[in-house]
Parts: C-alpha cells; sequence; structure tokens
C-alpha cells in the first residue's frame, strides 16, 4: 500500500473529528479597467467583470471538495481597493457601486466581496476622503460588502487624521445597524501595515501590486492543532513546537493543493496560501483552547503572550516548508467573538483588553471582532486603534483593529451574529480621555529601523 | 457570439496589423472571421477534465457485519474500478477497511462512484469516504 494506515486514518481523522476544513477561497479580481466618466457604465462594468471571472467559483469549489473530502468553508472575492477605480466619484457614487457588487456577489453565491477599502496611511486623495465618508451607508445598506482602511505602514508612519475619520466612521456603522447588533461593524477592519494578498475578510482586498486574477487559500484547522498538543501530554517546549509544525505541515500542504486545484478549474493563476490558524465557533475549533493545553489555566493570565508566540512562531515555520507560496497574514487569529475559548476567558473576567493588545504583538493580526459598550467615544475608539498601529509600525508587522461599539449596550451584555462571526460578549474599555492627544491630528512620522531596543 | 471588449480590441488590431493602408471591406471581413474562428479554438477553462482520472482511497468504518466488503466491493467492480489494494483491520466489534482503487478505467465519474457509495453507507449504517490519492500524497509525502 502507498500509504500507512495510520496515514489514511489521520487524514480521515483531522476532517471529521477536529474540523479540519479550508477556510476560504478567495479570487482576487482587478477592477482598474472598469472605470468611466459615467456612473452606470461603471457599475454595469465591475457587475460584468466579477460575473466573468467569478460565476464559477463557488461550483469549481465544490467540486474540489468532493474530490479530496475536505470542506471549504467560505467562497469569496477580492477586489481593488475600490477608492482607486472610483476616485472621482462621490460618496453617494461610491455606495451605489456597492450595492451593485452587493448584487453581484449574490448573483454568483459567495459569502463575501471583500476590497471597499482605501489605503490611506500617508494621505488621502479626494475619492479615499469621500469613500471613507460613505463606510456607514454601504456597511448598513449591503449584505456581503466588506470594507477596510490602512491607516499606517512601517514606510509612512500612521495617518492619525485618518484614524479619526475611520473611528467616526465606526460609530456611525454601530448606530446604523443597531438592528442587527451593529454588525456593521463586524465587516470592517482598520489596517496598519495591511498586506495586499490577504484571503481573508473582513480585510481582504486585490493590492495594487496583484495580476488581472488570482486564486488565493486561507487554511484553518486550530482543532486539529488543539488534538495534536493534547496528544503530545507533557513535553518541553522544543517538542511542544515540534508537535504544531508536524501538524500545521500537513494542514499547509493540503490548503495548497485544495486551493491550486481551484484555481486550475478556473484557468487562473495561483496566488498564494494563507497560513492562519482561523478558528470557528465550534467547540474544540479554538485557539484559546490551545492555548490552554500548552498550560495554561486560563487566557488572560501571565504566561498567555509567551504561550501565543510560540504557537503563531511555530505555525510560520511550519507553513514555510510546506509550500513556497506563503503569504497573507500566516499566524495565529484571535477574534474574540470567533472563539469559544476566547469567549469565556472574557465572561470569567479572565481576558481584557489590554491583555488582548499585548497578545497582539505576537499574533499575526491584532485586535480582532471586539465589542464594546456603545457609549464608548470615537475619540478612545481612535486610541484603541492609534495603539495597535504604533504596536504594527514599530514592530514592522500587520496589525488591526475590527471593534463593534454595540449601540445601547453594556458590559454584561452581548452581541450575536450567529455563523463564523460567532458571539462577543461586551467588554470593558477604559475610558481615560485621548481626546486632546488624538485631536492633534496630522501625521505620525515613520519610526526608525536601527537602535531597536 | 459574446465578445469583449478585449477581444474587439485584439481582433482590430490583428486586423490594422495585416493589412495597414490596402484594406478593403473584403480583407477586413475576412481578418474579421480569422480571429473570430481563432477565439473558438481557444481552452475552454469551464469543463472539468479530471474528475474520472487517477487513483482513489476508499475508507469505511463501522460496526463489522457480513457481507460489507463484499457489497462495497462487488459495486466498485460494477462501476469498471480497479481494486489495486485492500487492507482490512478488526477491532473488537468495529472494522476499519482501506481500499486503493483507479477508476481510470470506469465508465462513471468520481462523483457517480461517491454516489453509489453513500447509498451502501446508508443501508448499512457505516462510513465510507471517497477522496483522490493526491491529498494523501499530499500531505504525507515531501
Amino acid at each position: 500500500m502507498p500509504f500507512e494506515f495510520e496515514e489514511i486514518l489521520e487524514t480521515i481523522k483531522m476532517t471529521e473529528i477536529e474540523h479540519f476544513d479550508i477556510r476560504t477561497v478567495t479570487m482576487g479580481i482587478s477592477l482598474r479597467d472598469c472605470v468611466d466618466r459615467n456612473i452606470e457604465v461603471t457599475k454595469q462594468k465591475m457587475y460584468d467583470k466579477i460575473l466573468k471571472y467569478g460565476s464559477n467559483h463557488v461550483k469549481y469549489a465544490q467540486e474540489v471538495e468532493k474530490r479530496y473530502g475536505i470542506s471549504i468553508a467560505n467562497k469569496r472575492i477580492s477586489i481593488t481597493p475600490l477608492s482607486i477605480p472610483l476616485d472621482a466619484f462621490k460618496w453617494e457614487d461610491f455606495v451605489e457601486v456597492a450595492k451593485t457588487l452587493d448584487k453581484a456577489a449574490a448573483e454568483i453565491g459567495i459569502d463575501y466581496l471583500a476590497g471597499y477599502s482605501a489605503l490611506v496611511q500617508k494621505g488621502f486623495t479626494n475619492g479615499e476622503l469621500e469613500l471613507l465618508k460613505s463606510i456607514p451607508y454601504t456597511l448598513s445598506e449591503t449584505k456581503r460588502i466588506c470594507s477596510s482602511v490602512n491607516v499606517a505602514s512601517t514606510k509612512a508612519g500612521i495617518n492619525i487624521d485618518a484614524i479619526n475619520l475611520v473611528a467616526e466612521a465606526i460609530k456611525k456603522t454601530a448606530e446604523m445597524t443597531k438592528d442587527q447588533d451593529s454588525i456593521g461593524c463586524a465587516k470592517f477592519v482598520c489596517f496598519a501595515n495591511a498586506v495586499e494578498d490577504n484571503p481573508f475578510v473582513a480585510g481582504a482586498f486585490h493590492g495594487i501590486s496583484e495580476p488581472e486574477v488570482v486564486l488565493n487559500v486561507g487554511i484553518s484547522g486550530p482543532g486539529v492543532v488543539l488534538d495534536a498538543i493534547k496528544a503530545a501530554g507533557s513535553c518541553d517546549m522544543n517538542h511542544l513546537a515540534d508537535v504544531i509544525k508536524r501538524t500545521v505541515f500537513k494542514i499547509t500542504r493540503a490548503g495548497e493543493l485544495l486551493g491550486r486545484k481551484v484555481a486550475e478549474q478556473h484557468g487562473i493563476p495561483f496566488g498564494i496560501v494563507d497560513v492562519s490558524l482561523a478558528p470557528t465557533p465550534a467547540e474544540g475549533d479554538s485557539i484559546g483552547d490551545i492555548l490552554m493545553a500548552m498550560g495554561l489555566a486560563d487566557i488572560g493570565g501571565p504566561g498567555t503572550t509567551a504561550a501565543l508566540a510560540l504557537l503563531n512562531d511555530s505555525v510560520k515555520k511550519a507553513g514555510l516548508m510546506a509550500s513556497t507560496n506563503v503569504g497573507g497574514m500566516s499566524g495565529a487569529f484571535i477574534p474574540v467573538s470567533e472563539d469559544q475559548g476566547m469567549i469565556r476567558a472574557v465572561e470569567n473576567g479572565s481576558l481584557c483588553i489590554e491583555k488582548l493588545e499585548a497578545m497582539t504583538c505576537v499574533c499575526s493580526v491584532g485586535l480582532d471582532m471586539i465589542a464594546v459598550p456603545g457609549d464608548t467615544t470615537a475619540a478612545t475608539i481612535a486610541g484603541v486603534i492609534a495603539d495597535e498601529a504604533a504596536i504594527g509600525i514599530i514592530n514592522d508587522k500587520t496589525t488591526a483593529v475590527r471593534i463593534i461599539p454595540a449601540y445601547g449596550k453594556k458590559v454584561g451584555d452581548s452581541v450575536d451574529y450567529g455563523g463564523l462571526l460567532g458571539k462577543a460578549p461586551i467588554m470593558s474599555v477604559r475610558n481615560i480621555n485621548c481626546s486632546t492627544f488624538m485631536g492633534r491630528g496630522g501625521r505620525f512620522p515613520a519610526p526608525t529601523r536601527s537602535l531597536t531596543n | 457570439m459574446k465578445l469583449s471588449e478585449d477581444e474587439i480590441r485584439r481582433i482590430t488590431l490583428t486586423a490594422i496589423n495585416e493589412m495597414g493602408d490596402d484594406a478593403t471591406p473584403e480583407l477586413v471581413k475576412k481578418a474579421v472571421s480569422r480571429a473570430v474562428s481563432k477565439l473558438d479554438t481557444q481552452p475552454d477553462f469551464s469543463k472539468s477534465t479530471s474528475s474520472n482520472q487517477g487513483r482513489l482511497i476508499l475508507t469505511s468504518f463501522g460496526l463489522n457485519q457480513t457481507g460489507v466488503v463484499a457489497k462495497i466491493t462487488t459495486e466498485l467492480s460494477e462501476c469498471g474500478c480497479d481494486l489495486q489494494d485492500i487492507s482490512q483491520k478488526l477491532m473488537d466489534d468495529f472494522y476499519t477497511l482501506i481500499v486503493i482503487v483507479d477508476i481510470s478505467g470506469s465508465s462513471k465519474n468520481m462523483s457517480e462512484i461517491q454516489e453509489k457509495m453513500n447509498k451502501i453507507a446508508e443501508a448499512l449504517k457505516i462510513k465510507i469516504y471517497l477522496q483522490h490519492e493526491e491529498i494523501f500524497r499530499q500531505m504525507h509525502r515531501i
């Protein structure tokens, strides 16, 4: 037999018991050639192009799922940051285009279409300002559109004015989607050092250096890693890192195969595999549970950051060994609402925003899916984003904030979105005023790359 | 036939290159129809070509009962599949069966065979998974 009995059973166990699935196959489509001075023509061109490339996206992904017996949770599309093709338009036009894109997404049956984005780390163009203004309207009037704004980078510094505008947009989005627990905010993320080939929403977009069309894949699989760590029992850190690497190696290889096959079916180039451990609200499919299996009594106490760093570093190393096309975020995600272990830790009072912030220094993204009281001020939200952006640019890594100031809710309540977005307990945030600091505006200069102490 | 703007632009450029200043309505017509017929022969990515090639690995487990292996293998041979290796293990009342199946000679494609296996699995209350061999090679071999 070409494979050992145990090898075959291990694969079956991963997919059937340990929730191993591919989180997303995301098709990136450039919309840079879809612009016309007439907004109606622009809308039609964008709609046609998405249908041209994306019509079979769901069908091909399902065929590949069947062939290999591994499910693909989400089928998505990412587009050129929309402020680029629409730079000459007004904010009302942006909303109209978003509705057309939402219609195209529904037509081809994908889960999300992301790229309602602007890259403003150094400054704004007129179109980018219009896009920022339109975000609350778009997120409240569409279902599948995800938005992101890059406000900082190691090369450019932090655009504080952009952060202040984004914070206002988040507050307004929360209010405009108050009937659905402020769900609009769950579809918006603010980045520092955003990557151009990220297949995960809400932050996916088809970067300006990407080809015409490309297929990226994002893996998942915390459940598989959790079981491997449990099976390893009491071993030292070296061995623990090795166990994580061996497991992630296998799931990366599987992810790459599925991504390549979907790309092959489409006849388009394969881009990257994003080696990210993305949790789901399902029991056992949790990063929090992994950290506890590593030996922590709960998430949020001393040792949490170190445990997460070990996990994150091992995931990256294994991914790089398994595939030459590693890209995107590639690490461990720590979204609160999408992870049972994290939700429990918040409800127990073990995990607070400040500890989460420390954890983002070593994880792959940032403060993700965090619900805070509805009366949190825009200045406080801006302060939280600025802190995260500072961590990102100083440490030369991607950081992000996806925060939900849940309208009308207070600490002790929760918001429940169901599905992959999960349920978020409202976390307390220190309302110590930073409005004078953030109100200074301007640009936080780019950091030095030497004297890194 | 619906042509995209891109294709129209390409055809126009071809025509300009070929004819230059000598263009007559007839020549233009000929060049265009030649270019359009070339478009037709470009590969069509919408057809899936790989669904009945190569080897599959069938894994089945459940409560052991008379005729489980026979039912599965009979159905596979009726589909024209070649069974290249079979391995079975028993643990108390449970069995695990792994079969390497070559479907290159089968008239059925993978999803049709999967459909038939699902029926057996349902009738016997067992589990049957059918996956392409590539996934195991990718995960367990460097």
